[in-house]
């Protein structure tokens, strides 16, 4: 089942450095990311970090940010050019309530200031200020209060305003946003005091477009407010379990809608009735409901659904052939389900699958033969089930796919073999403990692998060897102990690796740190409870692009990595020790 | 340098600036007004007048063009800016697309 100890935590750094689009691998109550999990994760990539030349714009904001206080205004600026001063000074975190001054009249048109620190009602004054041609406020995880977005009823224009974890505001705020009837886009996550009597300003709210409620536990009765809101394309109230089969009825009528989630919602197979003349419905997310195949009978009619989300709903066998009209599906979630080979009969004609996740499913070898029609599939999630090296024998036609994910599966080197022709695969996770370094030679001929996920398997220095094949990877986990620095050699000249992970190979010496200092991709390394010492860091000098570094139960304190960071290494803000 | 390969750039007081063709590319602006068939009268000549870009300000862009082409060859310096010119060629490059 998914990984103990620092694995778990490297997937969360990189999380930061994906910029939250997580792998879906370990997030196991990731139902708002999961459409991030559904697609190959060589497309979901780190910031390649090439230095490219600094534009005379950028050399010139740069400049500004130093002499700040020299600034007394910017309104003389054509409002384009002070709008990148201000989102400069932002993303620097140089901007404080002293130099909002300066912006007073830029009619500037986006304020984003999500999890900007410090941002409260003092700062709302200067957001009205901009007046009519605010088209965005984002001022998420702020301390602004309800009396402070009052300020907003001069924002007349406003077309896009995120309120996520805001956790002062309540029913009482809502109603200082009612006249906002331009508004296109709101948010609220997270929000615990907002209950159905506030949310009667939504029906205001007519060229609403997008409204995530994501998390809010008192919003039960609320949705009725909802009804007239015919321009509505995309809900979501995922991870609210207050919502009932009754919050589904006024969507009945939503028809613009192209997108719902209700994960982890009380919806059962009754509330979804309520979803049959949705006929431009795209998506729909119901991890963690309690509904039954029966529900598919509701979903049938809709022609347009592409992505459906059907994971942990404790699926089983029963009504399985209720699938097989699902023919318009591109994305599909099963994961974590009580269902067997069986299912995947009622599957043969979805041809159109591009994505298919089976994880934790009890599928084995003999189920995979009704894959063998759907020659779009790009993704396939095998992960934790009985699938083994016979399996892998019906995925060898699949020439489309890219991504493949076999993590704790018991599949054996002589399998491996199978895959050699998928030209087209970039992403492989092999992390499943009968892979030996046999494995990894039959798979020299997957040039255009970019990532390969080894964490678990039986690795050693002489399967390193075959790494270099694989000259165009970028993610690589070997993370099984059999690691020496003479393996780590061997590694050296993959020159487009941004992460490295090679955690728990305790015999790595700062030898290992030595071969891979001309790695200057590398934005990720891993290389937790080994031999290294602080001497060692003196060879990550050249990572200029390095932005996480793990290196818990070494002999490394976290100053000797604060002192690597002030002296070379400008980008790293996560390290461990910290 | 052979004129061909050159550009000349006139300032608003009509200081004019020869420089490599190369580096008034990294213009993109400049780029185009050199490079599209006929819509220029600029391509004929191989001059470009700017009369809202001041002498000053118009010598200091064209630092910047040869400091960007040594910078992308792996020389990586400093670029100073003196702070009483940035606004105004903060200006000068948005327009300049540079």
């Amino acid at each position: 089942m998914g990984g103990v100890c620092s694995r778990k935590r490297d997937q969360l750094v990189n999380e930061d450095i994906i910029d939250r689009v997580v792998s879906g691998k370990y997030c196991k109550s990731g139902s708002s990311k999961w459409l991030g999990a559904s697609f190959s994760r060589a497309a979901v990539d780190i910031e390649q970090g090439k230095r490219k030349c600094p534009s005379l714009m950028e050399l010139c904001i740069y400049k500004i940010r130093e002499d700040l206080n020299k600034y007394s205004t910017f309104s003389m600026l054509p409002r384009d050019i002070s709008q990148q001063i201000f989102d400069d000074l932002v993303y620097s975190q140089c901007l404080a309530d002293v130099t909002l001054e300066a912006f007073q009249d830029c009619a500037l048109q986006d304020l984003s200031l999500g999890e900007y620190p410090g941002v409260d009602d003092f700062w709302m004054d200067f957001v009205s200020s901009q007046g009519s041609s605010l088209l965005l406020v984002d001022i998420s995880g702020s301390a602004v209060t309800d009396s402070g977005l009052i300020h907003l009823r001069d924002c007349t224009n406003l077309q896009d305003l995120n309120l996520n974890f805001c956790g002062r505001i309540s029913d009482q705020g809502l109603e200082h946003i009612s006249g906002l009837s331009n508004l296109t886009a709101l948010s609220f996550r997270r929000n615990n005091a907002i209950m159905a009597q506030g949310m009667s300003v939504f029906s205001g709210l007519v060229s609403l477009v997008k409204l995530d409620l994501e998390r809010c536990t008192k919003i039960h009765g609320g949705l009725i407010h909802l009804k007239g809101l015919t321009k509505l394309e995309s809900l979501n109230i995922n991870c609210c379990n207050c919502i009932t089969d009754a919050d589904m009825k006024p969507l009945a009528g939503l028809t613009n809608l192209k997108s719902l989630q209700i994960s982890s919602s009380k919806v059962t197979d009754y509330g979804v009735t309520f979803f049959k003349a949705l006929h431009k419905l795209a998506l729909l997310n119901m991890e963690g409901c309690p509904v039954t195949t029966k529900c598919l009978e509701s979903l049938s009619a809709l022609d347009e659904l592409l992505f459906l989300n059907l994971s942990r709903c404790n699926f089983s066998d029963y009504g399985g052939e209720k699938f097989a009209r699902l023919c318009t599906l591109k994305v599909l979630n099963l994961g974590f389900n009580e269902i067997s080979d069986a299912v995947l009969v009622n599957l043969r004609g979805l041809t159109n699958l591009e994505s298919l996740n089976l994880d934790s499913c009890r599928i084995s070898d003999e189920g995979l033969v009704n894959l063998t029609g759907l020659q779009n599939l790009k993704y396939l999630e095998l992960s934790d089930t009985e699938v083994g090296s016979n399996g892998l024998h019906y995925l060898s036609g699949l020439g489309k796919l890219e991504s493949l994910n076999l993590s704790f599966t018991v599949v054996t080197d002589g399998g491996l073999r199978k895959l050699s022709g998928l030209s087209s695969l970039k992403s492989l996770n092999l992390d499943a403990r009968h892979i030996t370094d046999s494995g990894l030679a039959a798979l020299t001929s997957l040039t255009g692998l970019t990532h390969l996920d080894l964490f678990g398997a039986r690795i050693t220095d002489s399967g390193t060897g075959y790494l270099r094949s694989f000259k165009n990877l970028r993610s690589l986990e070997i993370c099984g102990g059999g690691l020496t620095d003479a393996g780590v050699k061997n590694i050296k000249d993959l020159s487009c690796l941004t992460l490295l992970n090679l955690s728990q190979n305790n015999h790595l010496t700062d030898k290992a740190l030595e071969s891979i200092s001309g790695l200057t991709q590398l934005v990720s390394l891993n290389v937790s409870n080994s031999r290294i010492t602080s001497a060692g860091l003196q060879h990550l000098k050249k990572l200029k692009n390095l932005k996480s570094l793990t290196l818990e139960s070494c002999k490394v304190t976290a100053n000797d990595i604060r002192k690597l960071q002030l002296a070379d290494l400008p980008n790293l803000v996560n390290f461990r020790p910290e | 340098m052979k004129k061909e390969d050159t550009v000349k750039l006139i300032s608003a007081e009509g200081f004019e600036f020869v420089i490599d063709k190369k580096a008034a590319m990294v213009s993109q602006t400049i780029r185009n007004m050199l490079t599209s068939p006929g819509s220029f009268a600029e391509t004929e000549h191989g001059e470009v007048t700017f009369p809202e870009i001041s002498t000053v300000i118009l010598e200091k862009i064209c630092q910047y063009f040869y400091w960007s082409l040594q910078y992308a060859s792996g020389k990586e310096t400093e670029f100073h800016i003196e702070p009483e010119l940035t606004l105004e060629l903060m200006m000068a490059a948005n327009y300049l697309h540079t």
